[in-house]
């Protein structure tokens, strides 16, 4: 830690890892739902249909709130100057705060729009659009006032303006429904493969400089290529979602190519990072953030891009879309992409803040491989499940519940490998909560390594 | 790699502005030729009324629609052609009682009547929207394809390719396999005649008064192909 208000990214990350504890708490209950046979009395108070709003919703906010740390996180170092308000920062962390909160209570009490993922109702879709709006003010005004722009700058606040215009596509009552998921894909969508990827690249381009010591001009150079990859393909690549839902043939066209192309600018990325991290100018410090970036960087490639590759082209996706397939693509891609991104993140800064330089790295280490392990096979179980309900539902048209019987196994594993990944995600929020500096004695051994080698 | 920064800004910007360029022109292309996609026409104040009913309930998060949404239960894109108003009407207001004897089960709303009479309206305007023939499982197209396979392949009955595909194993259990709502179909032809089943198939509770299945959409002689396959299961 540089500037002192940095120290305002603090509460952002902290309560963005207990939401997402609670997120895969609520994913567990869902599993359940799916394989258990519940009592109707329980299904009338707390039906699947809310567990998944509150599920879903958690992931939104434990992600924004971390992008939004990450960037008070990094602007002061970025800009060499102090943060335009932190007062402001605080405020907005308390009011994001009270809004999940009664988002997620008002859940419970039915207040809700009832459109998947954009739930909460219009009156706090208001409270964002506000709270965004200052948090987007005292972001401009910092880097307006220190006067350094730089292309990390420009990518970090582009995506953050980006992602606030889309917002405003969702908010509104569509008569038409084919319309209605027209717009409902430039949040989610847009969001996902376009906003949040030029937020992400910008954070993991900064962090990658800090951690390898390479120069600004050759991490700038390959963002402008990866970012401009990622909107080619991303903006046109709606088309994918657009192919069942009463919009022209065409977009069987558009959304088929320009989805084939989505993996490259992922492929890029790993490419690059690993290019970076091999050309590194600085000693290897703090490895459980290069774990991360590494691991993250395969993982986003993986299950964003392979996984969504997989059951993009319209040939298959006449077969697999809406079914488990998606499911497992979703969670593989929102790990690998951006929780794994946070947690880098998370892992770079927290110590920072608390004066730790370097973190001792063996908890962190069984959290991450457990986390990854746990998410690959409970992407593998959907997988499996979703291609079962592909051929037994849609092939056979044997019907829903038939084609679920016979599913029903891999519910119980995914919900195994969802324990597994809790006891993961546990012990790194221990880990990054009360983090255990190095210990003198091993970085003089690692000292020693050195001077031998 | 030998590549300039100016050549790097240049391939973001092409990138970025062809890709909006061309989406930006295909939306507005998109608007236009919705309106005959869905039958804009059709889209009255009830079927809006019941999109609002659709939300209020939060019917998505379990049920997909056009695909997005909640994987939990069927997709109700066509569910209006599948089990028709009836069918609906049943498992919006007694849930307990048309899933009792699945094991994934639905919750009692308390939906209104008037709310109900929305929602099928809405449901149906929604079956009517050109979806490229999707969802396989109610694709006429895909449906036929396969009866004709199957008829040919095992010289199997016509009447029992029709039990297939038109949906019956939705509801009806035979071999083993097929859903709960409704009895399984061993022995059916036990218990009732052809004439009688054929009958039962077109109007249920002519038949039987307490009967819970909702009125089919098949023709007469479909009917009939469907009976004489049922009868010959005794």
């Amino acid at each position: 830690m540089q500037y002192s208000s940095q120290k305002v990214a603090y509460p952002y990350f902290a309560l963005a890892l207990l939401l997402f504890v609670l997120q895969v708490l609520m994913g567990l209950w869902l599993a359940v739902n799916y394989f258990a046979a519940l009592p109707q009395g329980l299904i009338d108070v707390f039906p699947f249909a809310t567990a998944r709003a509150m599920h879903t919703n958690l992931l939104v906010l434990w992600l924004l709130l971390g992008f939004m740390g990450g960037t008070y996180y990094l602007l002061p170092e970025e800009t060499k100057s102090e943060l335009h308000s932190p007062k402001l920062a605080y405020l907005l962390f308390v009011i994001f705060a009270l809004t999940g909160v009664v988002a997620l209570v008002g859940f419970l009490f039915g207040w809700n729009q009832g459109r998947p993922l954009l739930e909460i109702p219009t009156a706090l879709d208001i409270v964002v659009v506000i709270g965004v709006l200052l948090f987007l003010y005292n972001v401009g005004m910092t880097m307006i006032k220190a006067k350094r722009w730089t292309a990390i700058q420009a990518t970090l606040l582009g995506g953050l303006v980006f992602l606030a215009v889309l917002y405003l596509f969702g908010i509104p009552f569509y008569r038409n429904l084919t319309i209605d998921w027209y717009y409902w894909w430039w949040v989610v969508h847009l969001w996902v493969e376009g906003a949040w990827e030029l937020v992400t690249a910008a954070i993991f381009a900064w962090v990658l400089m800090k951690l390898t010591g390479v120069e600004r001009g050759v991490v700038e150079k390959w963002l402008y290529v990866e970012i401009g990859l990622f909107l080619f393909t991303g903006i046109a690549g709606t088309g994918h979602h657009y192919y069942w839902l009463g919009a022209p043939r065409y977009w069987l066209w558009i959304g088929g190519i320009f989805s084939a192309l989505e993996p490259l600018p992922i492929l890029l990325m790993v490419i690059d990072t690993m290019r970076h991290v091999k050309d590194r100018k600085l000693e290897m410090k703090g490895h459980i953030v290069w774990t991360y970036a590494v691991g993250g960087a395969f993982f986003h490639l993986l299950g964003a891009g392979l996984w969504g590759f997989a059951h993009t082209l319209p040939q298959v996706n006449y077969y697999t879309h809406g079914s488990q397939v998606t499911v497992s693509h979703g969670h593989l891609a929102f790990f690998g992409a951006y929780a794994m991104l946070n947690l880098m993140v998370f892992y770079y800064a927290m110590p920072r803040l608390r004066g730790i330089e370097e973190q001792a790295e063996g908890r962190g280490k069984f959290g991450f491989w457990t986390m990854v392990s746990a998410m690959f096979c409970l992407g593998l179980a959907f997988g499996v499940a979703g291609v079962l309900q592909s051929y037994l539902e849609r092939v056979l048209r044997l019907g829903f519940m038939p084609a679920q019987d016979q599913m029903r196994l891999w519910f119980v594993v995914a919900f195994f490998c969802g324990v597994g990944f809790l006891i993961g995600l546990l012990v790194t929020v221990y880990d990054l909560f009360f983090p255990k500096p190095l210990a003198e004695k091993a970085k003089g051994k690692a000292a020693l390594a050195k001077a031998v080698a | 790699m030998a590549l300039s920064r100016g050549t790097a800004k240049l391939i973001f910007f092409l990138g970025t502005l062809s890709s909006l360029i061309l989406f930006l022109i295909l939306t507005v292309d998109t608007h236009r030729q919705v309106k005959v996609l869905t039958h804009a026409e059709n889209l009255s104040d009830q079927v809006v009324q019941g999109k609002h009913v659709w939300q209020k309930y939060n019917c998505n998060d379990c049920h997909t629609i056009l695909g997005f949404g909640g994987y939990y239960a069927p997709d109700m894109t066509k569910v209006y052609q599948r089990i028709g108003k009836e069918g609906i009407q049943q498992a919006v207001k007694k849930p307990e009682v048309a899933f009792a004897n699945g094991w994934r089960k639905m919750p009692q709303q308390n939906v209104q009547d008037q709310e109900v009479e929305n929602l099928v309206a809405f449901l149906k305007w929604v079956s009517e929207i050109d979806t490229h023939d999707w969802p396989p499982q109610d694709s006429k197209k895909v449906a036929s394809r396969a009866a004709i396979r199957m008829v040919a392949a095992a010289g199997v009955s016509p009447g029992a390719a029709l039990f297939k595909e038109k949906g019956c194993f939705n509801c009806h259990k035979l071999g083993g396999v097929g859903g709960a709502a409704g009895p399984a179909m061993e022995g059916v032809g036990k218990k009732y005649d052809l004439k009688k089943l054929a009958q039962y198939i077109m109007d249920p509770v002519s038949v039987d008064a307490k009967s819970k299945m909702p009125k089919q959409d098949v023709a007469p002689d479909q009917a009939q192909q469907i009976a004489q396959f049922l009868a010959d299961l005794r």
